[in-house]
């Protein structure tokens, strides 16, 4: 049986890949910083906050880790409404991917805030900074500094899972990609090319982060 | 003794390019199915009635009987392959079932890619929700998110029919979008009225109704393009089969209602 | 339809699980021994063998595993002309996707061995593979342990994408059992429940084995 390649198809359906692509770069970056955020919190909550809070943070952490990004958006999105809460189809998948990033991130800027010499937090108690002061000005630069490899890595990981919030109706490349080549019947040209296009954005995104850690933590400052 | 071989030589070069030139017998799918006897038919069981799971797990549905029969028929060992919705085509395209017996209405755009068989069924295409929803006419569904699933007739007829304003939720099978409509995440669907009908039965609770026909068409098996000899089988059986009440006692019993007359093209 | 969850369902879920694991397995020692050919190649002194296992760590790295799935799937019998089922497709894509991770890890193992060692090797006049098999790899894959067995943790829950294409693992098997019974709000916490389950144990494993690790390599160097 011979198939003939027939990306031509493709490629006229290009500026719609394109869009799709537009859209789940859109998602990542929102999801990144949301996350980060997220895993700033739970990072400081872990490092200083007492037994309880500790504990549900601890729990939330390993929750996440131990079960699958993709059951998790289908109890964002099919499981929630069940007892009222219900998120569109991109809010489920911004809400599940920031959630995922949270706990993942917050393991490694925990690293990162271990990382951080005991004298200097002495030092700024003995200055007599506040916990949370002592966070926001002494730790929490540094450690993002140190563990900046493995956030970024994170992060990459993020956007690729991006792919599976298909399945719950978001509109991103993936689901593009199953629309176009389920009208065309052309699965595998479509989906190369398509894979092609998350590589691309992998690279851009590591380019980009690359040029965030100079700009925020190498220009200007002594090494 | 010396003549023998030299005379031998020249009979060989004279009858091997004559044995060369005959033409390679392409073995056909129907050939070599029945010579494996064993036939694989790809099926999905997610899409009720047509394709279910039963309750020991075991694949069910009026095709999934369609399929068992004619195998049991032809005498050749059956093998699924069960797939998505959206599997349904490629898996046939792509070599790893010889026939797909899933539902699949007759379309134009179809059959650029695959054979239509003689129709074993038919179906129609309706918009379902819930009572509180409003939709009368086409015009209604403006501003309303209507769940639809990937590779089905209803993608391919029902944005065609649907006013701007639509807001269509796209899934990639049938069992999420039900689920989209029974959790809330969209307003109505537009899905075969036997799954329509599944899923209100399911969910009384709900109250789901008919809202809007969209469209009736008749679904057949599909082979690749060039397996004449199967389809030609198939064709045949389902002759023999609509003619003894066979397909309508099969249909009957998945779909609740009676196969209408089918045509032949 | 719409038939209660009963004991019937959860048995439905239970029976997937084998399903799943195996997968896990096959993929991590399928992968394994990609993995330590692509660790091994990834460290010559050859360059076009560096490049090309970095190139293959890059895509695999680079790209969501539902594409490499959907490649895999659709690609196979379009390329090779090859019928698979559902099955082994899906285990080649997970051990393609593992060797490229298991490889990276254990290249980053390998690269942890300290110089000496490999230069106190070659004093003894063992040759390069010699000193590969039987001082580097020794040591290294100690150190891999612990990341090696994190990774089995994200295999497990990797293999949830699998549903995507139809094949039945724990997730698909989740979501057949909603679409019978129509309650997505007790079915996928559980289905997350079992992934819990088998993760966490490993996860756990992983953390211990770190520590101990970290601790012994302490010991270990002499030098």
């Amino acid at each position: 049986m011979n198939y003939v390649f027939q990306f031509n198809v493709v490629w006229e359906h290009l500026p719609e890949l394109l869009a799709g692509a537009l859209l789940t770069i859109q998602l990542s970056a929102t999801a990144m910083a949301l996350g980060l955020g997220v895993a700033i919190v739970c990072a400081y909550g872990q490092s200083a906050g007492p037994r309880p809070v500790r504990a549900l943070i601890s729990g939330y952490v390993e929750l996440i880790r131990n079960t699958p990004f993709l059951v998790q958006i289908f109890i964002f999105y099919f499981s929630l409404p069940v007892i009222g809460i219900r998120l569109t189809a991109n809010g489920a998948a911004l809400a599940a991917m920031t959630i995922n990033l949270g706990a993942y991130a917050s393991e490694i800027i925990r690293a990162g805030i271990e990382a951080i010499p005991r004298g200097q937090v002495e030092a700024a108690r003995a200055l007599g900074l506040k916990p949370l002061q002592t966070f926001r000005l002494i730790i929490i630069f540094p450690a993002i500094k140190t563990v900046y490899p493995a956030l970024a890595s994170q992060f990459i990981l993020l956007m690729l899972s991006s792919s599976v919030v298909s399945t719950i109706s978001a509109v991103e490349l993936t689901a593009i990609t199953n629309s176009l080549q389920s009208t065309t019947f052309r699965s595998f040209e479509f989906y190369f090319v398509a894979t092609g296009l998350y590589l691309a954005m992998a690279l851009g995104f590591k380019a980009a982060l690359s040029t965030i850690y100079w700009a925020v933590f190498q220009r200007g400052r002594a090494a | 003794m010396k003549m023998r071989p030299k005379w031998l030589a020249v009979v060989l070069m004279l009858v091997l390019p004559a044995l060369a030139a005959m033409p390679a017998y392409a073995e056909s799918t129907l050939d070599k199915i029945l010579k494996e006897k064993k036939i694989r038919v790809a099926i999905d069981v997610g899409n009720p009635p047509f394709g279910i799971l039963g309750k020991d797990g075991q694949p069910d549905g009026s095709d999934v009987a369609v399929a068992r029969q004619m195998a049991k028929d032809m005498g050749v060992e059956l093998e699924f392959v069960q797939v998505p919705s959206t599997g349904r085509i490629p898996a046939l395209l792509a070599g790893r079932a010889d026939v797909t017996i899933a539902s699949i209405s007759v379309t134009t755009d179809r059959a650029k890619a695959v054979m239509y068989c003689h129709p074993n069924g038919a179906l129609s295409i309706v918009i379902f929700g819930p009572q509180g929803v409003a939709i009368t006419t086409p015009a209604d569904l403006a501003g309303k998110r209507i769940g639809i699933t990937r590779a089905t007739l209803e993608e391919a007829t029902v944005p065609k029919m649907a006013p701007p304003g639509t807001n269509i939720v796209w899934f990639d099978e049938i069992g999420a979008t039900i689920q989209a409509l029974l959790s809330g995440q969209v307003d109505a669907v537009a899905m075969t009225s036997f799954a329509g009908k599944t899923v209100a039965d399911g969910n009384p609770d709900k109250k789901i109704e008919t809202k809007l026909a969209v469209t009736t068409a008749y679904y057949a098996p599909i082979v690749r393009h060039g397996d004449f000899e199967l389809r030609e089988w198939i064709n045949t059986w389902i002759f023999i089969n609509t003619n003894n009440g066979v397909l309508a006692a099969l249909y009957k019993k998945g779909t609740g209602v009676d196969l209408p007359p089918l045509p032949i093209f | 339809m719409g038939r209660s969850f009963g004991f019937d369902e959860f048995l439905y879920l239970l029976l997937a699980i084998p399903w799943t694991l195996l997968l896990s397995l096959g993929a991590m020692i399928g992968g394994g021994i990609l993995g330590l050919v692509i660790a091994v190649l990834r460290v010559s002194p050859y360059r076009p063998l560096r490049w090309l296992t970095t190139g293959y760590i890059e895509l695999f790295q680079g790209t969501p595993v539902l594409m490499q799935l959907f490649v895999v799937y659709y690609g196979l019998a379009v390329l090779f002309n090859l019928q698979v089922a559902p099955w082994p497709a899906v285990l080649l894509a997970f051990t393609l996707y593992s060797g490229a991770f298991l490889g990276e890890i254990w290249r980053g193992s390998i690269q942890a061995i300290p110089r000496p060692q490999w230069e106190a090797a070659e004093c003894l006049t063992l040759s390069y593979p010699k000193q590969l098999w039987y001082v580097i790899l020794p040591q290294a894959a100690r150190i891999s342990i612990p990341p090696t067995v994190g990774f089995a943790v994200q295999l497990i829950k990797t293999t949830s994408i699998a549903a995507i294409i139809g094949f039945v693992e724990l997730t698909r098997a989740g979501q057949l059992m909603t679409n019978t019974t129509f309650k997505p709000m007790i079915i996928y916490p559980i289905v997350a429940g079992l992934y819990f389950m088998m993760c966490w144990p490993l996860s756990l494993l992983a953390q211990r084995l770190e520590r101990r690790i970290d601790a012994t390599l302490g010991v270990k160097r002499h030098f």
